[in-house]
């Protein structure tokens, strides 16, 4: 698989390095679409996760310099150095990575989450209600599948929310 | 009267009732709209009492007629004076009905004029301008985005309403702790092929939410530190450097325990052929998890900060691991020697330390010892210094007397004279002291009063301007409320419905207030002319009798002797009789006439009361009555 990175020039070899970093770190991966010249599809997904999986392995197993130009003899000196320098200036950023998905070992992870909130004036038998309402939408990720879960909550209810959250932050920090 | 209606279909109107547009008058109000109106106003004036009571006609005969009871029966309990039954309702004439509606809507509850005294706060105003925001907006017709003008735009395009996400930023700065020199790599990363945070993301619409959550995250990370370090760090007099890697060794510590323990008691689960006991190789498979395609997004503010305390352990443990299980071997060959090896050490060194110890501790005693006499000394001295400076002064008094002895007497002569000048002078003194004292004492005084004085003027001036200042905040204050509460009444004056044109009304009110008058005074002009008419005819009347009187004697007289006279006589009497009568018929022509006038005024309120189509209303609804009578009672029949 190393040898598919052969085709690609060592002058545009860290763009596509550094592009799969960002894949890695949770942003933007490389596209076919601008390297179709150079690979097939099938190539391209190969070649996309043997680098990946060398990135991270790289990182996360701590692997000497000379270790990682091992598995990458075969393509030539250029390319492997060019993967090489990749490495050094991702390392922590990758780590980082890793660290935060470890960090997110139980069965459902909360990935991301976001809140509006809403000024309920009236309603169809109260004419003027005047309640604040949150709605709160959060992603959760179970079993590697994204789920959106939204809630919508008066201010008691966020108030509960609140107040067992810090519950939770305590026993984390109790923890420490 | 048209006036009238006019302002009773208007409060009617705003108490909910559906009047037609073509109905003017209370001339032209049906019964379902009486009885729909009397209802409304009761609903209003006391809800308890209006519902109960339907705002239609039921469309049977004999419920009509209860409901018409039950209003009627309703309006008494409110106080209506009038006579009122079911027949008001149900076979209605005008006057009633309008003296009915009139006293219903006089009851109505005036607009809580309390209520607008307090000028709303703001929180109720904004609400309001919210809420007629909203009311605009809604009244606005939907258009497509194609034909929307752009100051649709702003309400009716979706724009404001996604979602925000967030992403992991890659940033120069990001962990460019001072001490960590950075790569060359690194450098030239950041200059080469590190794109703007604008470009990092795919949508463009997530880069200020993710930035945000990027600085959030930090933000608290550094605070948690903070407060750490401030709480348990600075206590600890360690560096932050020590006091983190112990605080890392400690949560090494635990995980390591954590791990073991989940690991141990199921040794034939999924991953049996990884955990066995070996710590290392799973915490490698953590550390190094070869997953492919897995994206890894961003964590929340919780991950961030406890990643920030879990950074670098599962490496750690790892390398501990590793290093702890290639010395275990080697450690066990040696193990006997080197404990006899250390005892002997260690009781060597305990033998030097209780050595040292006693040593330092005579050497304390002694310093001590030391201290105390040499406070001592220093008192002794201090005490021997004041006796020397006593005894000196005590010295040079004796060698001037013994001075003075050789010429005993005139010295001492001398001395008596030089004490009574003195003695003399103090007498003096103390009496210019009195002269002095007194006025400059008065003086005083004088000065003592005039201060307190001032300051009691002083005191009430201060408690005054409190006062002034006090009404000047409270005026201020209230000129506020004031004129929030004009501008409030002012705002609503605006936006309140220009039907009801007051000035009509009062200027009609005074134009009826002077027909009133013009009319009293007529009514007095016209029974001032009466009350003379009667007193003419009074007169007249007692003119006339003393003039018969007065030609009936006469000719009474006459008529004894003359025959021609007696027949005038006669034809005198006759007169007068038949001019009485006359008197008498045009007085009953009077009262025939007035009687008529009022049986004329009769006949046409009975007209007024729609006598025949209500009369005809009843027949037949007595008719659909017995129908119905009937119906329930072949109902009966049946059954």
């Amino acid at each position: 698989m190393v040898h598919l990175l052969a085709k690609l020039p060592p002058d545009e070899c860290p763009k596509l390095l550094h592009r799969v970093v960002d894949g890695i770190c949770g942003r933007e991966p490389p596209r076919l679409a601008d390297y179709c010249d150079t690979w097939t599809l099938v190539e391209w997904m190969e070649l996309l996760q043997f680098l990946s999986s060398l990135f991270r392995v790289a990182v996360g197993k701590k692997m000497p310099d000379k270790e990682v130009l091992a598995l990458l003899e075969d393509v030539g000196s250029g390319h492997g150095e060019a993967v090489l320098t990749a490495l050094r200036a991702r390392r922590d950023e990758i780590r980082h990575a890793l660290v935060e998905k470890t960090n997110n070992m139980s069965s459902s992870t909360l990935q991301d989450f976001d809140w509006q909130i809403k000024l309920a004036l009236s309603s169809d038998k109260i004419s003027c209600l005047q309640t604040p309402l949150i709605n709160l939408s959060l992603d959760v990720k179970k079993n590697g599948a994204l789920k959106a879960v939204s809630v919508e909550m008066n201010r008691e209810e966020l108030q509960k929310l609140i107040s067992s959250l810090e519950a939770a932050n305590k026993v984390v920090l109790q923890l420490k | 009267m048209e006036e009238v209606d006019k302002i009773l279909i208007h409060s009617l109107k705003q108490t909910g009732t559906n009047v037609g547009k073509d109905v003017q008058s209370v001339k032209h109000f049906t019964s379902e709209l009486i009885v729909e109106a009397v209802v409304r106003c009761l609903r209003v004036i006391d809800s308890a009492l209006g519902s109960g009571l339907s705002p239609s006609l039921p469309p049977g005969m004999s419920a009509r007629f209860r409901v018409g009871m039950s209003l009627a029966q309703a309006c008494q309990d409110l106080g209506y004076k009038g006579e009122i039954g079911y027949q008001t309702f149900l076979y209605s004439n005008e006057p009633e009905i309008r003296s009915l509606l009139m006293f219903l809507v006089e009851k109505l509850p005036k607009e809580s004029a309390e209520a607008l005294d307090q000028p709303a706060g703001k929180s109720a105003l904004l609400q309001k301008s919210i809420a007629a925001q909203i009311k605009a907006q809604l009244a606005m017709p939907w258009l497509p985005p194609s034909c929307r003008l752009p100051m649709l735009c702003k309400t009716q395009n979706p724009g404001p309403s996604y979602s925000f996400q967030c992403q992991n930023l890659s940033l120069p700065h990001f962990r460019n702790v001072p001490g960590n020199k950075q790569l060359k790599e690194e450098k030239d990363y950041h200059r080469d092929f590190l794109l703007p945070v604008t470009a990092q993301l795919s949508r463009h619409a997530s880069v200020p939410a993710s930035l945000m959550e990027h600085h959030a995250a930090e933000l608290s990370a550094t605070h948690e530190w903070e407060n750490e370090w401030n709480s348990q760090g600075l206590l600890s007099r360690l560096t932050p450097e020590e006091y983190r890697s112990r605080k890392r060794a400690r949560l090494q510590k635990r995980i390591d325990e954590q791990l073991r323990t989940a690991t141990q008691p199921r040794p034939d689960s999924l991953s049996a052929h990884r955990s066995g006991s070996d710590l290392t190789e799973l915490l490698q498979f953590f550390g190094g998890s070869p997953l492919p395609g897995d994206i890894l997004t961003k964590g929340t503010r919780f991950t961030h900060t406890e990643k920030f305390t879990f950074t670098q352990e599962p490496e750690r443990s790892a390398q501990q691991m590793a290093a702890a299980a290639s010395s275990l071997p080697s450690s066990h060959q040696s193990e006997e020697d080197l404990q006899t090896q250390q005892q002997e050490e260690l009781a060597a060194l305990q033998q030097k330390l209780q050595q040292l110890c006693l040593s330092l501790e005579e050497v304390g005693g002694d310093i001590r010892q030391l201290t105390v006499s040499k406070q001592q000394v220093s008192d002794e001295l201090k005490q021997k210094e004041l006796s020397n400076a006593e005894k000196e002064d005590s010295v040079l008094v004796k060698k001037r007397t013994i001075d003075l002895l050789p010429d005993a007497e005139n010295n001492l002569a001398k001395l008596q004279a030089l004490v009574e000048g003195s003695a003399k002078r103090v007498v003096n003194l103390a009496a210019q002291w009195e002269n002095h004292r007194a006025p400059l004492i008065d003086e005083h005084r004088r000065l003592k009063e005039l201060c307190s004085n001032r300051e009691m003027e002083s005191s009430r001036k201060l408690t005054e301007i409190k006062e002034l200042h006090d009404k000047i905040r409270q005026s201020a204050e209230e000129a506020k409320k004031k004129d929030g509460l004009y501008k409030q009444l002012i705002t609503e004056f605006e936006n309140l419905p220009k039907d009801v044109s007051r000035s009509a009304y009062t200027a009609r009110i005074l134009e009826i207030v002077g027909n009133i008058r013009k009319q009293k005074e007529e009514i007095t002009k016209i029974l001032s002319d009466t009350k003379e008419l009667q007193k003419e005819i009074n007169s007249l009347t007692g003119k006339l009798d003393r003039t018969f009187a007065v030609t009936d004697e006469l000719v009474f007289k006459d008529a004894k002797k003359d025959e021609s006279v007696r027949k005038s006589y006669k034809y005198l009497a006759a007169l007068h009789e038949n001019c009485t009568q006359l008197i008498q018929t045009i007085e009953d022509t009077g009262t025939i006439m007035r009687e008529i006038r009022d049986l004329e005024e009769q006949i046409e309120t009975e007209n007024g009361k729609k006598t025949v189509s209500n009369l005809e209303k009843i027949l037949e609804d007595y008719k659909a009555i017995r129908q119905e009578n009937s119906a329930l009672a072949a109902k009966i029949r049946d059954a």
